[in-house]
């Protein structure tokens, strides 16, 4: 049929008084393209784990001084590594294409006498925000400005 | 474990809040120039030389605010709280609530201790 | 009218080891709902086929099952949305009591713990000036009422639960409904429970465990969005327990 879900999932408070068959997850639940975005969302967090690592690791060879940084910086040439970016590239866009089509409705209906502004327009504005910061730091990584 | 979690779970949620909202803003860019435009070729890699790198990274405003470390230790420590908290989530998800205390504290441990050497890291630049 | 197969889970406790699939050939009208397919099998070809059901009309929730691995309202179904063949199972994460008859009580407790009332701090004559003067009932204005009326239209249908990942494997998750619910007292104006539903929020049944799935939003009849009333309430959470922190509160 499908997975069992776990034993004691929504299990009553005291036991009733025929025996009951143990709680089944949905059937559809790998297949369903809406759980399998749900659990990739899930996955990118191991992806998020190892780009803070290889980030980490890149700052302290700046620390260390030029030869460890050319190191460092050469390495990324290699095919592992710029397979691994590309991963972490689709991964942050997916991530933010979902968590901003959550978000706006998240928000606390007021917070003191403050409300926040309509859902639509957060959500817009978390993509303007986006493109903006995403397009200073390349720009100033790249050395197209400063 | 699991009750230290629930004492523990609301700031972790705005560490995991921050980390997928800025973590995710600041690493798009990162990304596409570090990992993928400089090692392609499509930018000169003296973008990133060792000096301009270090410059960038040291850079501060008015000569006070420190905003290139700011951004850095931001970038390199909140989406380790993402990571930490969705590898918990992604691990539930397969069915494994009995351990989550274990598991949620060895997660959030590893983003812990990364946060600290980042911070660490960024500080001795 | 066109002829379908509809799979039924049978469970007979004192005839079954387990759960076992029943096909009956159903002769299904064009307007018909996946309820009347079921109700056509229970009265015409097999009555001892249990499920629950009532008021036909997507108010009373009682109706919730499995259509082909998506939980729904049999009555707010249509059967034309589905091909030849139709597997109806009870619903997803709940113990099953008999067939398509799902074991409740495990929901009810979770509902009950999350003081789905307005809680007033003290009852007392002093109180009875905040009364309003000409009516004698709490005064409510159009705009505090649009801050929760979404999240009071649940029938408590559980097909949230049924859908959430959390529910399945987390035992004592508190679930969408119930926050959703008490989400609503909390937001409510002529409500000071906050503190006390706040406690029960950051407990052992966390709101923090939602992992934002959204699918009790999707899977729900009523849109009543808990998935929004979840998260809103983890904020609300938040800021509870950083007040606790400042001013930690006296007593239970």
């Amino acid at each position: 049929m499908s997975r069992p879900a776990h034993p004691h999932a929504m299990a009553p408070h005291k036991p009733g008084r025929t025996r009951t068959a143990p709680p089944q997850m949905p059937s559809t639940w790998w297949s369903a393209p809406r759980i399998r975005n749900y659990l990739l969302f899930d996955a990118t967090g191991i992806v998020y784990y190892l780009i803070s690592f290889l980030a980490i690791g890149m700052i302290q060879a700046l620390g260390r001084g030029p030869e460890a940084w050319n190191a460092v910086m050469a390495r990324m040439q290699h095919p592992a590594y710029i397979a691994f970016h590309v991963l972490c590239f689709v991964s942050v866009v997916f991530v933010a294409i979902r968590f901003f089509s959550l978000f706006p409705k998240a928000q606390p209906k007021a917070i003191g006498p403050l409300k926040p502004p309509p859902g639509n327009v957060i959500h817009a504005a978390l993509y303007v925000v986006w493109f903006a910061i995403t397009a200073g730091m390349t720009a100033l990584l790249a050395g197209w400005i400063f | 474990m699991r009750a230290f979690l629930l004492k523990i779970e609301p700031l972790i949620w705005l560490l995991f809040g921050q980390g997928i909202l800025i973590g995710t803003m600041l690493l798009t860019g990162w990304i596409l120039v570090v990992g993928l435009l400089i090692p392609l070729g499509m930018v000169d890699a003296s973008a990133l030389s060792y000096d301009r790198a270090h410059a960038l990274a040291t850079a501060s405003l008015f000569g006070v605010v420190p905003v290139g470390k700011l951004v850095l230790a931001a970038l390199l420590v909140l989406p380790l709280w993402k990571g930490a908290h969705h590898v918990r989530s992604l691990h539930v998800d397969f069915g494994g609530a009995e351990r989550d205390g274990v598991v949620g504290v060895i997660l959030y441990g590893i983003a812990l201790v990364g946060s600290v050497v980042g911070i660490g890291a960024v500080v001795g630049l | 009218m066109a002829e379908k197969t509809i799979v039924i889970t049978r469970f007979d406790p004192d005839k079954d080891q387990a759960p076992r699939k029943q096909e009956f050939k159903v002769p299904c009208e064009p307007d018909w709902k996946v309820l009347d397919a079921v109700n056509f099998i229970k009265d015409e070809l097999d009555g001892s086929v249990s499920h629950r059901w009532s008021c036909r009309m997507a108010v009373c929730g009682s109706c919730g099952m499995m259509v082909n691995g998506e939980p729904k309202l049999t009555c707010k179904t249509s059967i034309n949305d589905y091909g030849d063949r139709i597997d109806i199972e009870p619903l997803a994460n709940f113990p099953v009591v008999r067939d398509l008859v799902v074991e409740l009580d495990g929901f009810m407790h979770k509902f009950e713990s999350v003081k789905p009332w307005i809680v007033r701090a003290k009852e007392k004559a002093a109180d009875q000036a905040a009364l309003h003067p000409s009516k004698g009932t709490y005064s409510q204005s159009a705009e505090e009422l649009a801050t929760f009326k979404q999240f009071s239209m649940c029938i408590n249908c559980m097909l949230c639960y049924a859908a959430c990942p959390v529910v399945a494997n987390e035992p004592e998750f508190l679930g969408p409904a119930a926050i959703a619910l008490g989400h609503r007292y909390n937001m409510d104006s002529r409500d000071e429970g906050n503190a006390e539903r706040n406690a029960i929020f950051r407990g052992e049944g966390t709101v923090f465990s939602c992992s934002y799935a959204n699918e009790c939003s999707e899977v729900c009849p009523k849109n009543v969005d808990p998935a929004a009333a979840v998260n809103q309430a983890k904020f609300e959470a938040v800021i509870d327990w950083a007040k606790n922190l400042v001013l930690p509160r006296g007593g239970a």
